[in-house]
């Protein structure tokens, strides 16, 4: 029944400089449970994937997919590197 | 933590203390302690029995004495599952309700289990052995199928309980 759902809540949660704990209050959860999330131990509900989305105001797929998450530096520079010029 | 009455914080807040967690860090420290509660329970239950039913009177004090550390063992699994069965449902989230709903089904199919195999062997000494189900006999039996069914959920819940991640609570990684 469950399937599995991927999501960047630690990429996103470390560059936004935001602790579990702080993550937590935030959204009303146990600082376990986005512990569990992160390692894909737990798929949140609808209702607190949008919460999450919100707090990041980040669109809610940005966070969570189906699909793995390709590597943001791939995402960024594309396969092969972009040079810049 | 929506209508968390002053109650409730204080619960949500004993629950998540953390002086005990070296007692519960790791699986094999929550299988001990599980092991450790069952051997309590059921020598504090024997001790019980052992007063009311068969009126043995120092039982009493064994029972008081085993009292202090069947508290303990129960605070230190309580701790490792941050309250999953001790807090009101308000006082917990989607994760935990719904972990708290699997250990209840889990502990529901063991309790089955054992009480099936409990009547079983009980109906079998009774009509092939001389054992007399007396009032007491029934009583003992019976007291300890509660206390089983009552506890279960406990034991299932210190067993499947996992470690507290390094840095859960505050790390930025």
């Amino acid at each position: 029944m469950s399937e599995q759902v991927h999501n960047r809540l630690a990429v996103v949660r470390a560059e936004r400089k935001v602790s579990r704990q702080a993550l937590a209050e935030a959204v009303g959860v146990h600082y376990q449970t986005i512990g569990y999330i992160e390692r894909g131990q737990y798929n949140p509900s609808l209702d607190l994937a949008l919460k999450l989305a919100a707090h990041f105001r980040l669109p809610v797929e940005a966070l969570f997919s189906l699909e793995p998450f390709p590597p943001l530096t791939q995402e960024i520079y594309g396969e092969h590197g972009r040079t810049t010029s | 933590m929506r209508t968390a009455t002053r109650y409730d914080r204080q619960m949500y807040a004993l629950m998540n203390r953390r002086e005990a967690a070296p007692l519960h860090a790791t699986a094999a420290r929550r299988r001990a302690l599980v092991a450790v509660h069952v051997a309590l329970t059921a020598a504090a239950a024997a001790a019980w029995l052992a007063t009311v039913v068969a009126d043995v009177f120092w039982a009493t004090f064994a029972m008081l004495g085993l009292l202090l550390p069947w508290v303990v063992a129960t605070g230190g699994i309580n701790a490792a599952t941050r309250g999953l069965l001790e807090l009101r449902g308000r006082m917990l989230d989607e994760r935990q309700l719904a972990e708290r709903d699997r250990v209840r089904a889990i502990a529901h199919r063991v309790t089955t289990t054992l009480l099936l195999l409990g009547t079983a062997v009980f109906g079998v000494l009774l009509w092939t052995t001389g054992v007399e189900a007396d009032g007491g006999l029934v009583f003992a039996v019976l007291f300890t199928a509660l206390v089983v069914h009552w506890l279960m959920p406990l034991w299932v819940a210190g067993l499947r309980a996992e470690d507290d991640v390094h840095g859960d609570a505050d790390d930025l990684a």
